[in-house]
């Protein structure tokens, strides 16, 4: 579903993914864990060309990322993004947040948006907040209807920038809970993320990444309870 | 021989003040559609378009608008022979020239000022630039625009005083040929005066009056821009 390979990716001299190299399975859920300034984050954004790429390829559903003859919005709708900071769009209602892709990008009638985008705000619990503004609702219902937004275009594959490190701890577990839902009903996802809980619980594969390196990954179980590389047992003793 | 300043008078100054309202309506909303193409142009990916925009607005922000004015009367006319241009278009023309310059450095910093991130989710959801711009970032803009952009308005109505070099009667033209009958400059710029006042004053309420109907919701969402890597 999402090959990379050998992705390199600088910011001028700042060389922050140093030859990535990964194979993201259909279905598959995979968390990305790491200290901060390790690349995980820019190795997300690459994924669906919201960086570019400096060298190397990433290729998802046969369309390859970095070639001028790809429609980069085409892959986009494909590919649903969840942001640290939800970005929803602040002048629009919740639901004209979640309808307004499928309206303005694929061009469904506004009945039929309306309803899909109703049925994905109800998904995520939040139907009676349809008509509210973004700047009404707590962090956590605000990631939520990001979540409903981005999966609006019916993406095939779901990534995640660290979704719940700008919410307080105890509305965490709603939109983790979300997340889960996603998972067990076969969503692809790429989740970077701090919460060690949800990698372990919910992850096929986690990856360790540090200084713009994949230094490791394994099944949860392998990652948390016996990390083979220093540097995994240097930060997993620090954030565990 | 003078006469005193009368009721009479008003009527010419009446007749300047809505020369003056008809001059900048027309060049403020001429100046406000080519500044907007201006400002997006600057904010555009194209660097052939920033790079053109960019030194239409340096230049013309170099040039005070009383040299804009002269160069537009005087030398169209030589530039284009047999042209025939009225005072009026020559000076609809010469605040339009200045005023796309300044509005398009208002449409320039209200988008930078939307945050990054609202582009990042249009473009994640697979909106391509134009929808971008039309659906996420202009809305947002827009309401960012109005303070200054009303403020712009209000100094163009008093910059559009400068065209009476051209001998064009607007309301201060008007001013000086009533002065001229009947001696009193006092009462009759005093009129004058207030006449520009309630121009600009009414220019400033019906902008408050948009800000008050579209801008409740704009502040509500403020959040720190995303730390980057």
């Amino acid at each position: 579903m999402i090959f990379v390979n050998d992705l390199h990716k600088k910011f001028g001299p700042n060389h922050v993914l140093k030859g990535v190299n990964c194979h993201i399975r259909e279905q598959e859920v995979v968390c990305v864990i790491g200290p901060s300034g390790s690349g995980k984050s820019t190795f997300l954004r690459c994924m669906n060309g919201l960086e570019s790429i400096t060298s190397g390829s990433i290729v998802i559903n046969k369309h390859t990322l970095n070639d001028s003859k790809t429609n980069i919005n085409l892959v986009r709708q494909e590919v649903g993004m969840v942001f640290q900071h939800f970005n929803l769009f602040p002048h629009l209602r919740v639901i004209d947040n979640v309808m307004l892709a499928p309206l303005r990008v694929s061009r469904i009638s506004k009945e039929e948006a309306h309803a899909k985008a109703e049925t994905l705000l109800a998904k995520v619990g939040l139907a009676q907040k349809m008509d509210a503004y973004p700047g009404n609702l707590s962090g956590g219902q605000m990631q939520r209807v990001a979540i409903a937004r981005a999966l609006a275009m019916d993406p095939k594959i779901m990534l995640f920038d660290e979704p719940t490190s700008a919410l307080d701890p105890e509305i965490v577990g709603e939109v983790l809970t979300v997340m889960k839902d996603l998972a067990s009903e076969g969503m692809t996802m790429v989740v970077v993320t701090h919460e060690m809980g949800f990698a372990r619980e919910v992850a096929d594969r986690v990856i360790f990444m540090d200084q713009g390196l994949i230094v490791e990954e394994g099944s949860p179980e392998q990652i948390f309870a016996s990390p083979q590389h220093e540097r995994t047992q240097g930060f997993l003793s620090k954030v565990l | 021989m003078f006469r005193a300043f009368g009721w009479q008078d008003l009527i010419p100054l009446a007749k300047g003040a809505w020369l003056t309202i008809q001059l900048c309506a027309v060049s403020g909303i001429l100046g406000i559609f080519f500044g907007l193409i201006l400002g997006l142009a600057r904010t555009s990916p194209s660097r052939i378009a920033r790079w053109i925009s960019t030194i239409y607005i340096f230049c013309i922000r170099g040039i005070p608008i009383l040299v804009i004015i002269f160069f537009i009367f005087f030398g169209i006319p030589l530039l284009f022979p047999g042209m025939e241009l009225d005072k009026f278009a020559a000076a609809v023309i010469a605040l339009t020239v200045f005023a796309a310059a300044y509005v398009a450095e208002i449409v320039r910093g209200s988008i930078e000022a939307i945050p990054k991130g609202q582009s990042e989710a249009a473009e994640a959801l697979g909106l391509d630039y134009w929808r971008k711009l039309r659906y996420v970032v202009l809305p947002q803009a827009m309401k960012i625009m109005v303070p200054p952009g009303v403020g712009f308005l209000i100094g163009l109505v008093k910059d559009s005083s400068l065209v009476t070099v051209t001998g064009f009667i607007e309301l201060t033209q008007a001013g000086n040929i009533v002065t001229n009958l009947t001696g009193d400059p006092i009462k009759t710029f005093l009129v004058v005066a207030a006449m520009y006042f309630i121009i600009c004053y009414g220019i400033s309420r019906l902008g408050r009056l948009y800000e008050r109907r579209t801008g409740i919701h704009i502040n509500a969402l403020k959040l720190p821009e995303p730390a980057g890597l």
